[in-house]
């Protein structure tokens, strides 16, 4: 009996200790952003204080302003997300649903095109944008995000549109109906629930970009995860503002992600069934 | 539309007629996403590789031309590839073990419990969310800054001292490890607590009349029936472990010196920083081989029973 009580409590503290790990440095870096100066370098550090607002207004309103770059964070997701949408969707029901040559090959394409490192697609296309003056442009880091947003996509909505039976469209075929309006009267609103999971996750994947905006970012286009830099430097580190900032940058993957909830495990690990892929 | 129907007349036809219109309103639906992934990734690997023939240097375009093999033999030759190569393969490695190890152990831990599970559930989903590039910030400065950091106040309370994480060479190796493990250690709890929780019960329940140990039920059962998701989940966390970049971009840069850059950053900074695009896209050649291999290797033991 004593035994048992003792794993009980082992068991307790160890998972416990597990939670504490993952929430603590997310909810640190909440709780400095709203301290002041004086509070965020106090040691030993501080977990009770007064808050304030201060360290939001300074970096929304203040001289370095960083709401041009939450605005161009929300600009490249959307759009990133809407352009792979509109290809990804048509896209993925011909790999779910159609009969033709090579749909074994186009599938095993999709998921190898994953294989190349994200830094080799950068530097010919740092080369091809520069010369075509698309560095520091929302179409050139759009352009180049569909690289990694498609493939995940097109994969995702593979296996929501396996799940409709075919029954609905044999029907829908029998009465005349064409097959494009098949695809868009019967067949999309089936995988409505899916569309939306595709979308979260594409935008989530698309706000958390680095390498390539790091490279193509300019003083027009700068993402946030890249304009967080300006926080930070040899001299001096504002650290409530860049807490401020960092929270600001976590905010919208954070709420997405427990919207998402129960479609994460799903979401994370599309593609692997069918042979590898990832995020 | 008007042979269409004289097709359809011909009732033999018509089975032919409908497969070829299958195969033309796929290839439409097919197109844009095609073209799009051609464009993002064939075509840059093609141009990569033929730039990794060429001396191509954006600081001194005057001695830029055709080399052949040149970047390649260098490559061979080089130091710092080679001790990015085994920088890579050792945070590839740890990270892989640790997250699996991790996230098994709490799996196993979580689903024998009663009450409780939902937090988990939702707390597993933060750091997975978030941006590397945000993770490798805050672990950066609110973290594992010297005396302001939490870790390192720990640290000093505990008596070890205040350590310099992320300036000193082997401490700022482990620092990026914590970090990577930290962020994706939930995937791996999250695949296996739900692969752990549709096994069957009924089998359990046998191996308990049979008196059969916890050990012995996880090693006999549950290993077993949890193989393929352990392995799924060891193919993609190399695949991103690889290529990692963000975290340890925003910690240290690669450095102290060169101590935490992986392959993936030296191609970066010899192209980016070092502007020697040639060298670089050699360098990202290189990777991919290695991704490729490595992905052989996983696949070839994924098969094997």
């Amino acid at each position: 009996m004593i035994v048992r009580r003792i794993r009980l409590v082992a068991v307790l503290a160890i998972t416990l200790l597990f939670l504490l790990a993952w929430v603590f440095p997310i909810v640190w870096s909440v709780l400095n952003s709203l301290k002041t100066d004086s509070d965020v370098l106090a040691y030993p550090p501080k977990l009770f204080f007064t808050p304030t607002l201060e360290p939001y207004r300074d970096v929304l309103f203040g001289s370095a302003s960083i709401l041009p770059n939450l605005v161009s964070s929300f600009v490249i997701a959307i759009g990133t997300t809407v352009i792979t949408m509109l290809m990804a969707v048509p896209a993925a029901y011909a790999l779910a649903r159609l009969r033709f040559r090579g749909k074994k090959f186009a599938g095993f394409y999709v998921l190898a095109t994953q294989m190349l490192p994200p830094v080799g697609i950068i530097i010919p296309y740092f080369l091809i944008l520069r010369n075509i003056g698309w560095i520091d442009t929302y179409q050139g880091i759009i352009l180049i995000y569909l690289s990694f947003s498609l493939p995940f996509a097109i994969w995702l909505l593979v296996s929501y549109f396996e799940d409709i039976p075919f029954e609905m469209e044999e029907a829908a075929y029998l009465d005349g109906a064409s097959r494009m309006k098949t695809l868009w009267r019967i067949i999309i609103p089936q995988v409505r629930g899916g569309i939306a999971v595709t979308v979260v996750f594409v935008f989530l994947n698309a706000w958390n970009e680095f390498l390539f905006a790091v490279v193509l970012s300019g003083n027009t286009v700068r993402p946030v995860t890249v304009a967080m830099f300006n926080f930070i430097s040899v001299e001096q580190t504002l650290w409530a503002k860049l807490a401020a900032v960092s929270v600001l940058a976590m905010l919208p993957v954070v709420i997405l992600g427990i919207v998402a909830q129960k479609n994460i495990v799903k979401g994370l690990t599309v593609g692997a069934v069918k042979g590898g892929g990832r995020r | 539309m008007q042979d269409h129907a004289a097709a359809i007349s011909h009732s033999g036809d018509l089975g032919r007629v409908l497969a070829r219109r299958e195969r033309r309103f796929a290839a439409a639906l097919l197109a844009p996403a095609f073209v799009a992934l051609l464009a993002t990734t064939t075509f840059p690997l093609l141009f990569l590789i033929g730039t990794s023939t060429f001396r191509m240097d954006l600081a001194m375009p005057f001695a830029d031309g055709f080399v052949g093999l040149e970047n390649y033999r260098t490559l061979l030759a080089d130091d710092r590839f080679w001790s990015s190569l085994l920088i890579s393969l050792v945070y590839t490695a740890s990270t892989v073990v640790l997250q699996v190890a991790l996230g098994l152990a709490l799996a196993l831990l979580v689903m024998d419990m009663k009450r409780g599970q939902g937090w988990f559930r939702v707390i597993a989903i933060l750091p997975v969310v978030l941006s590397p590039a945000v993770v490798g910030m805050i672990w950066r400065t609110f973290m594992l800054a010297p005396e302001f950091g939490i870790v390192d106040y720990l640290a000093i309370n505990a008596g070890l001292g205040s350590k310099n994480w992320l300036g000193d060479p082997t401490l700022a190796m482990v620092s990026v490890i914590i970090i990577h493990t930290w962020q994706w250690t939930p995937f791996a709890f999250m695949v296996l607590l739900a692969s752990l929780a549709s096994l069957p019960e009924d089998i359990y329940e046998a191996a308990r009349l049979d008196r059969a140990s916890a050990w012995q039920r996880f090693r006999r059962i549950t290993l077993p029936l949890l193989r393929p998701a352990i392995v799924m989940v060891v193919i993609m966390r190399t695949m991103v472990a690889l290529t990692a970049f963000a975290a340890i971009f925003t910690v240290t840069g690669g450095g102290p010196g060169t101590a935490t850059e992986i392959l993936n950053l030296y191609a970066y900074r010899k192209s980016f920083t070092e502007l020697s695009i040639g060298y670089g896209s050699a360098l990202a050649v290189a990777l991919l081989v290695v991704t490729i291999l490595i992905s052989g290797v996983l696949f070839a033991l994924r098969r094997a029973k």
